[in-house]
């Protein structure tokens, strides 16, 4: 059982160390030099032109969303670190805790709110016309992944929330 | 709670010490309090007979049931 449990807490290390990466590539890649570029525009900036229309405006809005999604990823690394938590759990011998309980809560709610934030900033990015984006063909991935990963996570919460009082019961019948 | 535990009583009633009556039944004398104290949620019938043994009584001399 340790054995398992010291090769899962390899692979969640590995899983996460990569994902950081990737999400450090991905940034790395990101124009942020463009950035000063908008507050340059920003100062020397037409004020009678309409804020909305302008071109600039626009760019800086897919640069904000690009940021937040950036953030949003960086926060779904942030859930796979509590598989690491469950596994130290799991290690000490308290399966059914209180702490894995939330743990897996926790996954959960990042799972989801990720999903339903990367979707709503892709439509925006969308209408703003900067993204190819196409609801039903990239929003594929989340909806039949991870809102079902997330849900399965909430399951597993309510199952050991009921196995933590049956292991509780099982304690006290002497 | 509606079912008490009298395990006490006999206890006094038989002269015996706690601790003599969990090695002899071979359950620990933590388990033993937390059934003394009426915390326990079940008893097993094979404890319920290990005690009825030592104790030389019946399950109704260590448990009773009391109305709310």
């Amino acid at each position: 059982m340790k054995d398992n449990t010291n090769i899962l807490t390899i692979i969640t290390y590995v899983v996460i160390v990569s994902s950081i990466s990737i999400l450090l590539n991905d940034m790395r890649e990101f124009d942020m030099e463009q950035y000063k570029s908008f507050l340059n525009w920003a100062k020397t900036a037409d004020k009678s032109e309409s804020w909305f229309t302008s071109k600039n405006a626009i760019k800086w809005s897919y640069y904000v969303i690009s940021t937040a999604i950036f953030f949003w990823k960086g926060y779904l690394i942030y859930g796979f670190t509590y598989f690491v938590s469950i596994l130290k759990e799991v290690e000490k011998g308290t399966y059914f805790s209180e702490k894995n309980i939330g743990y897996f809560k926790k996954i959960g709610r990042i799972f989801i709110t990720y999903t339903i934030n990367i979707l709503v900033l892709r439509l925006i990015l969308a209408s703003i016309g900067s993204s190819s984006f196409s609801f039903f063909k990239e929003s594929k991935e989340e909806f039949y992944i991870l809102i079902p990963c997330g849900l399965a996570f909430y399951i597993l919460a309510e199952i050991f929330k009921k196995a933590k009082q049956a292991t509780e019961e099982n304690d006290l019948t002497i | 709670m509606a079912i008490i535990v009298n395990l006490d009583v006999m206890l006094a009633k038989r002269k015996m010490k706690s601790k003599d009556l969990a090695e002899t039944i071979g359950i620990t004398t933590a388990n033993l309090s937390i059934l003394k104290s009426g915390k326990a949620k079940a008893i097993r019938f094979s404890t319920l007979e290990a005690i009825c043994k030592a104790l030389d009584c019946q399950p109704s001399d260590i448990l009773e049931y009391v109305k709310d």
